[in-house]
């Protein structure tokens, strides 16, 4: 570990993730990993500060870390994982003394609370209700479609189905049949059902000190749950001012003091902004690793700023570029899935191979020459990385890519 | 789609670009992380490598790789124990991210033996040394040689011909054939029971000469000279006939010429320890020749041999027919060795040996040996090829790339001296599958043992060691587990129990096993010179064979690892210095332990196989050895300066942290 500086916070990292202990490390604040106990060798044997704690649900025992981390001295705790989001807030209470803090991270955690508060603060959101069973979808399914004066025989629009306490895209399906309704299994109940809305959907990372936005980035994807890049391209960028003010609306709806938010929007072909959902903690698709490709700062390295008490506001001004104008390029990444049912090995198509934006991949040779079939989003076979200057250029670039085998 | 016209240089930069992404990334992550970013790093390199120029940017980016931490976490992060003879088949693998990583460890090599580059642990004249082997292990992949390995690796064939071209290209041609040749015979010097790759240089050495453009020199004498005794040792092998078109030729000469060839065959033989496939030919063509003068005389036995042959005529022919094939060649040298030390004339040889050619080999057992020699050896043929070439040179029997020093050490010291129970052994475990021993009266099956050290076995070794080792090590494993909670090194107990009754009970450790630190160094000293040095045990030679424990080192003098090897003897060298003989598992002697202790396996009055040092620098590297209660009338009192130097120069590498 670094030599820290003393006058500054000592802060837990609350989840396992090796990329923010490397960036954590690296940088000048105190810090301890707090996680499930398989990682104690690998913490001893690495020197790193390491707390074991199983992170099941919440339940009392999370006041005795609480205290454990006061005795330790520990100033914040910083959640990197969405199951993490509430024990951070309930620590904080108390490390912090300002009890707020847990129930305003229970509203991250569930999904419908997190909506009623959004649409409460004047946040513009879908139609959506809460599933508690299977036929609490068939009800919703149809009842959208009824709205939408569709017949009887015609094809349904399809609902969004997101069980309430998983993140990202796991858990998350489109639901267009009853029998999709089917495939759902029991453990992703309750869930949080949404119509569908047509549109540019984009999702925004945000850095937060002092009730203030201190880094604003928009990551525009370019199909959900396959690529994604940032910053984006002029088009969205362009509507800046607006998304600048839907974050500072939810920085007020949420009585949001510090931290950081990753918050997901529809931008619909009448111009107008939805509020989908936001979490508490940092992105997945690698999202930070993105960003510090197009800006050179180090997203978790930011977290800690956004966390620390002891942070000054000169601190935070010398640690972020510029936004926009700062990126080096356009950094993007895509999930790779089979496209066949029955795959051999792996081979990077020529022209993503020779493509000069394309820069290394993490995929990793078929384990089994079956392929399962997808289920709700995610399960991605690894990540293809890319960088260029001329976002259309990239983002034409990630959207070929779903076209192409990788793996054959 | 790019134009496919931008290809060539301009890739190189956007991809040298990329790299250094990756890479400062890699140099920036703490140790923990540094294989997660290590990956990336890989796959850049992997596309480089096949670009134009894509070589030269790796080259030049070598070291950085390396400092940055391409390599932590795995084997090539020590580049002094990377083997040359892995290389090639890494370099043409299926894994084509290891191929990017072995690219980059060779690269590295060649920055540091061109002089452009310091690493902490890798000397230039080491890093030379591999890239000259490396090379004239893939004299073939170099050349442009098709064949079907090559051709079913495709475009990674020509990547390896290309790196190859690059590293002779800066290092030089002249000097990998002077040095393969000088390689060899370092290694023929040394007479391993393994001659596989040594033939296998040779083969290529050939397929070089064959060519127009091979150099020439004396390096091209030296090299003729190792060719000839493996591919035509005689007058009328000379131009390379072809086995059944030679045997066809000796119906044709007198006894004169016949006895030329069988002198030819002898001469070559002994001079280089290679068998041609011609001697053989000749050897089982001369069995049945009318009273066989052409046996002895072609196996070039002196007078042990001669008087062996005479009275074991019988069961020799029989080990001949049965163990002399074109694949086992190298059992006639085995069985010359075997008739001149002797050993027929102890009793239960001669018998262990009719018994070890009717073997029942268990199906487990022959798909075993299959699996190490191809399927379509006999498995006596094997078997009794691998006997003779064990009990013959006892002192050449190698470990392979296993961790089996323990197993290996024990198959010569039997070989060398218990060559009946080795027999018995090898009957054992090929019927029966086990090996069945005794720890402290305690009763040890090695069938009833759960794997040791070395897994499922090596199938790289000789055809004794794949068989027995398996055994062996399971045993070794399991005699440490019955010692554990005893305090001290197990050793103690264990090399007794092992390896037979010869093995002196008391034992001097040089560490205090519990702290690692040293332990009354001084006195350990002192007291191997009153076991073991001449001048102060009252001129008491070392009768048995001794395992003893040495702390190996590198050529930087850095400790390694603890070792198993045999003190054979003690005696003056050529200039009349003291110096300890030993044998080592290890494939070859010829080591550099670093700070000027330079093992030698030749010119100092060393036998074949045997490895040596000046007493004193031995000394300095040995940690355990055993001995028996002294004579104290008889000791002479050891100088405090003799002990005071063995300290430093055991203070200075291995024992540096454990004082």
């Amino acid at each position: 570990m670094n030599d820290f500086n003393p006058e500054k916070g000592y802060v837990a990292l609350l989840g396992w993730s090796l990329n923010a202990i490397d960036a954590v490390d690296r940088f000048d604040r105190r810090y301890v990993v707090v996680a499930p106990p398989w990682a104690e060798d690998y913490c001893k044997q690495n020197d790193i500060p390491f707390i074991p704690w199983d992170f099941d649900r919440l339940n009392e025992r999370s006041h005795e870390l609480a205290h454990r981390l006061a005795d330790e001295g520990v100033d914040v705790a910083i959640p990197l994982y969405e199951e993490t989001v509430e024990w951070a807030g309930a620590i904080n209470a108390v490390l912090l003394k300002n009890p707020r803090l847990l129930g305003q991270s229970m509203l991250f955690r569930d999904k419908s609370l997190m909506k009623r508060r959004a649409q409460l603060g004047g946040i513009r959101v879908g139609v959506f209700e809460e599933a508690h069973d299977r036929g609490d979808v068939i009800r919703f399914l149809k009842r959208v479609n009824q709205t939408l004066l569709k017949l009887d025989g015609d094809p349904n629009d399809p609902i969004h189905f997101k069980a309430f306490d998983k993140s990202g895209t796991a858990g998350h399906r489109v639901i267009r049949t009853p029998e999709d309704v089917d495939n759902i299994p029991d453990d992703e109940f309750p869930a949080l059902l949404e119509s569908h809305l047509d549109g540019w959907e984009f999702a925004v990372e945000a850095w937060i000190k002092d009730g203030k936005i201190q880094f604003l980035n928009i990551s525009e994807y370019v199909t959900l749950g396959y690529s994604v890049f940032v910053p984006a391209t002029p088009e969205l960028e362009a509507h800046r001012a607006r998304v600048t003010e839907e974050i500072e609306k939810l920085i007020e709806a949420f009585d949001i003091d510090f931290g950081f938010i990753h918050p997901e929007y529809f931008l619909t072909s009448d111009n107008k902004l939805y509020f989908g959902e936001v979490a508490y903690r940092p992105p997945g698709f690698k999202a930070l690793e993105l960003i510090e490709r197009a800006y050179g700062f180090n997203g978790y390295q930011g977290l800690v700023l956004m966390f620390d008490p002891n942070t000054t506001q000169d601190e935070i001004d010398a640690f972020f570029p510029e936004e926009v104008t700062g990126a080096k390029g356009h950094a993007g990444c895509f999930g790779v899935y089979p496209r066949r049912r029955v795959v051999s090995r792996l081979e990077v198509p020529e022209e993503t191979a020779n493509h000069p934006y394309f820069e290394f991949h993490e995929l990793a040779e078929p384990m089994e020459s079956k392929v399962t079939k997808r289920t709700a989003f995610g399960t991605h076979w690894g990540l293809a990385y890319f960088f260029g200057e001329d976002p259309h250029q990239l983002r034409d670039l990630l959207k070929a890519q779903e076209e192409l085998d990788f793996y054959v | 789609m790019m134009n496919l016209m931008d290809k060539g240089v301009g890739d190189v930069a956007r991809l040298t670009a990329t790299l250094d992404v990756a890479l400062d990334r890699l140099d920036r992550s703490r140790p923990f992380s540094k294989m997660s970013n290590q990956r990336p790093v890989l796959d850049v390199l992997s596309r480089m490598m096949a670009a134009e120029g894509g070589l030269d940017a790796i080259l030049a980016r070598a070291p950085d790789l390396d400092r940055a931490g391409l390599f932590a976490g795995s084997d090539w992060d020590a580049p002094n124990a990377l083997l040359p003879q892995l290389s090639g088949q890494t370099l043409e693998g299926e894994d084509r991210l290891l191929a990017a990583l072995e690219v980059a460890s060779v690269m590295r090599f060649l920055a540091v033996a061109m002089g452009e580059a310091q690493h902490p642990a890798l000397q230039q004249d080491h890093a030379r040394h591999f890239l000259t082997q490396l090379l004239a292990l893939n004299l073939r992949r170099f050349f442009d040689f098709s064949d079907e390995a090559s051709r079913a690796a495709g475009p990674r064939a020509e990547i390896t011909a290309r790196v190859l071209r690059m590293i002779a290209d800066r290092i030089g041609l002249q000097d990998v054939l002077g040095q393969m040749v000088h390689e060899i015979w370092r290694i023929l010097e040394q007479r391993p029971v393994q001659m596989g790759p040594v033939k296998d240089m040779i083969t290529q050495i050939a397929i070089v000469l064959a060519r127009e453009h091979s150099p020439s020199g004396p390096e091209r004498l030296g090299a003729e000279r190792l060719v000839s005794a493996l591919f035509g040792p005689t007058g009328e092998s000379r131009d390379d006939p072809g086995i059944d078109a030679y045997v066809a030729r000796l119906d044709h000469l007198d006894e004169v010429a016949l006895s030329r060839e069988a002198m030819g065959f002898a001469r070559s033989m002994h001079d280089t320890g290679l068998v041609s496939d011609y001697h053989a030919g000749f050897l089982v063509w001369a069995l049945d020749y009318p009273d066989r003068p052409f046996v002895p005389e072609a196996l070039g036995l002196g007078s042990t041999g001669s008087n062996c042959w005479q009275q074991f005529q019988g069961l020799i022919a029989d080990l001949i027919r049965m163990s002399v094939t074109p694949a086992t060649a190298q059992a006639v040298y085995g069985l010359a060795q075997l008739l001149e030390r002797g050993v027929l004339h102890a009793p239960p040889i001669a018998p262990a040996l009719r018994r070890a050619m009717t073997i029942d080999f268990a199906p487990a057992v022959s798909d075993r040996l299959a699996l190490g020699f191809g399927p379509k050896i006999d498995p006596h043929s094997l078997m009794i090829a691998g006997i003779l070439d064990v009990l013959g040179k006892p002192l050449g029997v190698g470990q392979g790339a296993n961790p089996t020093c323990q197993s290996a050490r024990a198959l010569s010291m039997w070989a060398l001296n218990d060559p009946d129970f080795l027999l018995h052994l090898v009957v054992q475990a090929a019927e029966a599958e086990t090996v069945v021993m005794h720890f402290e009266g305690h009763r040890i099956s090695s069938a009833d043992l759960p794997m040791g050290l070395a897994g499922a076995g090596p199938i790289d070794a000789d055809p004794v060691s794949v068989l027995l080792v398996p055994h062996l090590d399971r045993i070794y494993a399991e005699m440490g587990r019955l010692c554990a909670g005893r305090g001290g090194d197990p050793h103690r107990w264990i090399n007794p129990e092992f390896h037979g009754w010869w093995v002196a009970r008391d034992c001097a450790v040089a560490v205090d096993v519990a702290t690692g630190k040293l332990d009354d160094y001084e006195r350990f000293v002192a007291r191997f010179h009153e076991s073991y040095h001449p001048e102060y045990n009252g001129d008491r030679p070392l009768i048995h064979p001794q395992p003893a424990g040495i702390a190996f080192t590198d050529p930087t003098g850095a400790f390694i690892g603890w070792h198993a090897i045999t003190i054979l003897r003690v005696a003056p060298g050529r200039t009349g210095e003291m110096r300890v003989y030993f044998y080592n598992p290890n494939n070859d002697s010829g080591q550099d332990w670093g700070h000027g202790l330079t093992v030698t396996t030749s010119g100092n009055g060393e036998r074949h196989g045997e490895g040596s040092l000046p007493f004193e620098e031995f000394a300095s590297r040995l940690y355990l050895f055993h001995d028996q209660p002294h004579r104290t009338e008889r000791l002479k009192a050891v100088p405090p300066e003799v002990i005071a130097r063995i300290r430093d120069m055991a203070v200075e590498s291995w024992a540096k942290t454990r004082v």
